[in-house]
């Protein structure tokens, strides 16, 4: 099952003006009324929560309505309907899409993939010892500069069940686990991806079951910056970083949203595959993190001179 | 005049609920609430991890009917009247009552309680 990852996060949502104006802000583009994309094209959908069309809201009211995951081709889905329709409804939708129920209560869709390759050069950094990314008089940043989001990188659900989840996207989907934290859940990424992750579990009580988070990747740490100081300049609260995590080595940076659930900015992931060992380690801020790092307003260490200094130091001829 | 820390004229509040920084900490820390006639205010913090504040943006308390109290972290939909965490996260937990008198139309942080920035 060549699943590559998620391609459409579909949300009910409270205040639909505030959500697309924050997705606007975020940096998606909107490609229809409903639809905010990043620039291949994978994105978020948004509908008022009573919409009558929406997949069923979990009992905890989570925003979340529905993950979409995009497969390689036909063949992927056929395939991922012969599996799922062993024990649970299987529907075929009008647009070709299937969708099905996980065994933890999300519904799941998925589609053949309709994102666009990017070919857009990464950050690119000097070092000594290194040949130069970037090349002579080739400037790095403007003042002007806001990172854009280029696809959708990873969803982390609240679940009452973390054995349960792995096993249901391990056994059915066939999703690898690639580090864990203990007694809370594990990082996993699907077959068609090299990416470290594009799902987490974190274990809750039931009622908090839903969406933590979701995420778009950058083309960089700077791209996440920028784009978080765009967001800061625009009034929106953070909620945890910019900082850079220790499983999957991603720079993130999280802000509140009206989603009900956290927006991050993430960029540069490690990237494995079959042959990587999981790591496992205790929760806690010491594993999370290599770094923190807070925003603060604009500085600069100038200004006037210090009374009586002169232009030299004291004492100097 | 009351021991305490001027938050701001009654008459502001009738356009939503606000967020003050009255301890000058360089951000919000806690909220005011005008329903119905009374003045509701809390910390501005969110009891499911103790230490990260509530709205998306600046004075963002409310949900869209206007009828809770939200943190946007993660959806907790909190009473007006008493804080209560009615759904998410923190569901059973409160939000901390912060103590506000009104005097000659003046919202007034309560800190004699505190001993701490009095006027």
């Amino acid at each position: 099952m060549n699943i590559i990852g998620p391609e459409l996060l579909i949300f009910g949502v409270d205040d639909v003006a505030a959500c697309k104006q924050f997705a606007l802000d975020y940096g998606l583009t909107a490609a229809d009324e409903h639809r905010y994309v990043a620039l291949d094209g994978t994105g978020i959908e948004i509908y008022p929560a009573d919409d009558a069309d929406l997949p069923a809201a979990l009992p905890t009211g989570s925003a979340i309505r529905k993950t979409v995951y995009g497969v390689a081709e036909q063949a992927d889905l056929d395939a991922i309907t012969a599996e799922l329709s062993k024990d649970r409804e299987v529907k075929t939708l009008a647009d070709g899409s299937i969708e099905a129920v996980d065994d933890l209560g999300f519904v799941l869709g998925f589609m053949v993939t309709q994102r666009k390759t990017l070919e857009l050069p990464a950050e690119a950094v000097n070092a000594p010892g290194a040949a130069p990314q970037r090349g002579l008089n080739i400037t790095a940043v403007s003042k002007e500069d806001v990172g854009t989001p280029r696809t959708l990188s990873h969803v982390v659900y609240f679940v009452p069940d973390f054995p349960k989840a792995e096993a249901f996207y391990r056994d059915r989907l066939g999703f690898v686990t690639t580090d864990r934290f203990t007694h809370v859940g594990p990082f996993m990424r699907p077959a068609g991806t090299t990416d470290h992750h594009t799902l987490f579990f974190i274990q809750t009580p039931p009622h908090m079951q839903g969406i933590e988070h979701f995420t778009f990747h950058m083309g960089g740490p700077t791209d996440v910056m920028t784009a978080g100081t765009n967001m800061v300049n625009k009034g929106y609260q953070s909620f945890w970083g910019p900082g850079r995590h220790i499983f999957g080595s991603n720079w993130f940076w999280y802000f509140k949203s009206p989603f009900g659930c956290n927006m991050e900015f993430d960029a540069d992931m490690d990237l494995h595959d079959d042959s990587w060992t999981a790591r496992e380690s205790m929760p806690g801020a010491d594993n999370s993190q290599v770094f923190l790092l807070q925003y603060r307003e604009k500085w600069a260490p100038m200004g006037p001179p210090p009374p009586g200094a002169g232009g030299k130091p004291p004492g100097a001829p | 005049m009351p021991a305490g820390i001027r938050l701001c004229d009654l008459s502001e509040l009738a356009e939503g609920p606000l967020g003050f920084d009255p301890f000058n900490e360089g951000q919000d820390s806690v909220l005011v609430i005008l329903r119905d006639g009374n003045v509701y205010a809390y910390t501005d913090v969110c009891p499911h991890y103790g230490n990260t504040t509530l709205p998306w943006k600046k004075n963002a308390y409310l949900n869209n009917r206007g009828n809770r109290i939200v943190c946007a972290a993660h959806g907790a939909l909190f009473t007006i009247e008493n804080g209560l965490c009615v759904s998410g996260p923190c569901k059973g937990e409160s939000l901390t009552p912060v103590p506000v008198i009104i005097e000659n139309n003046t919202v007034w942080l309560v800190t004699s309680r505190a001993g701490e920035n009095e006027l």
